[in-house]
């Protein structure tokens, strides 16, 4: 488990974390969004125990960053953005050398099977100079992972992947969930976050702007509806600007016209959008909430926060 | 400790002998007392018991010199590639990484240099005669020579190590690597010099406190400038 609390790191003059807290639960993917400069890689080494935090302090299965960063970094795996190899080196022997860091028992077996786990028998013995974007990104997977460690920390993991081996490393991260992993995931990403993380953390300016259920965040603030009816749609809008409700026109489905309006208070306001529309003699076929994506909310919450900042 | 041999034993094998440039540019270093011997300073009659303690020197050194451009590029290739990063985040000690580097690039050229010193042994008692070699350096000269060798690359290879905390590519790691290859070579030359006209030991002691002062001055620095922190912020 990691337990981020109060967390503030400075380079000099400039602020990266300003009194950061959030957790990732063993067996869920919490993913850190933010634009770039929001502090997300330096959120993801200090949880890894390979920076200090200025300010607070992060728990890792209960041990303090700050009291022993030694076995900090024996709990965590890291995957970087960039694969970050020492090419000259083969996989077994590149696999073996960090598995002896981590003081892994049988470095040979371990090496043996993270390379069947991630497809890369048949390269055991091959220079990583020459393998493909996408093997290197394996590796550095592999290699997060010689020591199986509880926590993961996947720092962009999907930069230049090609959208198959993206699709397979999500399912892959997924599949540690499974087994119980607590999976930090810092990604510019939106939609492999709305895929597979069950929480998000939007960071900007190096401090916490919105934290949540992937699913609340998506639904949050003024919820919108869509209504789909037959008939005129400047009728339609007639209607309801009569109704006091502010609407526009939304992409027809079905061959039926369709209007978005949002509504904080469902309850008054929807009751009121089918009289009216009623009333003006169209017929109402559906009414329905219209789910935000996630890019979505992370562009209002970062506009709001950037409008917050001044 | 352990760590650290195994990240020499890496630098070694992977990035030493693994890299073709760096084996030549070595084997050309340890090449240079042929070209000493061959050049026949002091010739005729041969040199006398300085001079040749001086070739001695300058066959052990030089090739040390090789070191500092290997230390250069190991530490800042790390760093342009972002190899330092898993490093990092393996559980072992900053002294390891750093000793293990030190060791990965001091081992294998403090052997260039033994052999250098001993390709001069040799060819010096074919050309000059086995006993006048032996006068002018008795073991102990010999061993003080590989003890000033290791000094110099220990001093070397702090000072570069401070720099590649500064500098952010390789070219410009090399490029002060450079640099001081070339002021340690004209030391070496004005110090061979020295050492023929003062005619005793006085420029090697000289020199070994030298090594002594700066690496206390490259420690103090090197602590300041490689704190994890600040390194990591650069990366």
């Amino acid at each position: 488990m990691i337990d981020v609390r109060d967390v503030s790191r400075s380079f000099g003059r400039t602020v990266a974390l300003d009194h950061v807290s959030f957790r990732v639960e063993p067996g869920e993917i919490v993913a850190l969004l933010g634009p770039n400069g929001a502090g997300k890689t330096t959120a993801s080494r200090i949880i890894a125990g390979i920076l200090a935090p200025s300010d607070g302090d992060v728990l890792v299965d209960g041990i303090s960053v700050r009291a022993d960063p030694g076995s900090i970094r024996s709990r965590c795996g890291m995957v970087t953005d960039q694969p970050s190899l020492y090419e000259r080196m083969t996989l077994r022997a590149y696999l073996a050398f960090f598995c002896h860091l981590y003081d892994v028992a049988d470095a040979a077996r371990r090496t043996e099977e993270l390379a069947k786990l991630l497809g890369l028998s048949d390269r055991l013995d091959v220079r990583l100079g020459a393998f493909s974007r996408g093997m290197k990104q394996k590796v550095a997977i592999a290699r997060g992972l010689v020591h199986d460690p509880p926590v993961l920390l996947l720092d962009e993991p999907a930069t230049a992947l090609d959208p198959e081996t993206a699709r397979s490393l999500r399912s892959f991260i997924v599949s540690l969930r499974a087994r119980h992993r607590a999976i930090l995931l810092c990604t510019h990403d939106l939609d492999e976050a709305q895929r597979i993380a069950d929480r998000v953390v939007v960071l900007y300016r190096g401090r916490v702007a919105r934290a949540g259920l992937t699913g609340d965040l998506r639904a949050d603030a003024h919820p919108r509806f869509v209504v789909s009816f037959t008939g005129d749609v400047a009728t339609a809008l007639d209607a309801l600007a009569r109704a006091g409700v502010n609407a526009e026109p939304a992409s027809a489905e079905n061959g039926y016209a369709a209007l978005r309006f949002d509504a904080d208070e469902p309850g008054t306001t929807n009751p009121a959008v089918l009289r009216a529309l009623l009333d003006g003699g169209l017929r109402v076929i559906t009414l329905a909430r219209e789910e935000r994506s996630l890019e979505d909310a992370y562009f209002a919450i970062v506009q709001e926060a950037g409008e917050s900042n001044g | 400790m352990g760590k650290a041999a195994l990240i020499a034993w890496r630098e070694i094998r992977w990035e030493i002998f693994g890299d073709r440039g760096a084996v030549i540019r070595t084997g050309f270093f340890a090449l240079l007392p042929i070209l000493f011997v061959m050049s026949g300073r002091g010739q005729p009659g041969g040199p006398n018991d300085i001079s040749i303690l001086v070739l001695a020197l300058q066959s052990t050194l030089i090739p040390a010199l090789s070191g500092v451009a290997l230390i250069a590029s190991t530490f800042t290739q790390e760093k342009e590639n972002g190899t330092l990063v898993p490093l990092l985040a393996a559980p072992i000690r900053d002294i390891d990484i750093v000793v293990g580097k030190l060791l990965g690039m001091v081992g294998p050229v403090m052997l260039i240099c033994a052999s250098s010193l001993g390709l001069f042994y040799v060819l010096g008692s074919f050309l000059f005669g086995g006993a006048r070699l032996r006068d002018a350096l008795p073991p102990q000269i010999l061993f003080a020579l590989l003890v000033l060798a290791f000094l110099y690359l220990i001093t070397a290879g702090s000072w570069v190590l401070i720099i590649a905390a500064v500098v952010r590519t390789t070219r410009a790691g090399q490029q002060i690597a450079g640099l001081m290859i070339g002021l340690s070579a004209a030391i070496f030359a004005v110090l061979g010099i020295a050492a023929a006209r003062i005619a005793d030991g006085w420029a090697l002691v000289g020199l070994g406190l030298a090594f002594v002062v700066a690496d206390i001055v490259a420690l103090e620095v090197a602590r300041r400038v490689w704190q994890r922190g600040e390194v990591i912020g650069k990366l």
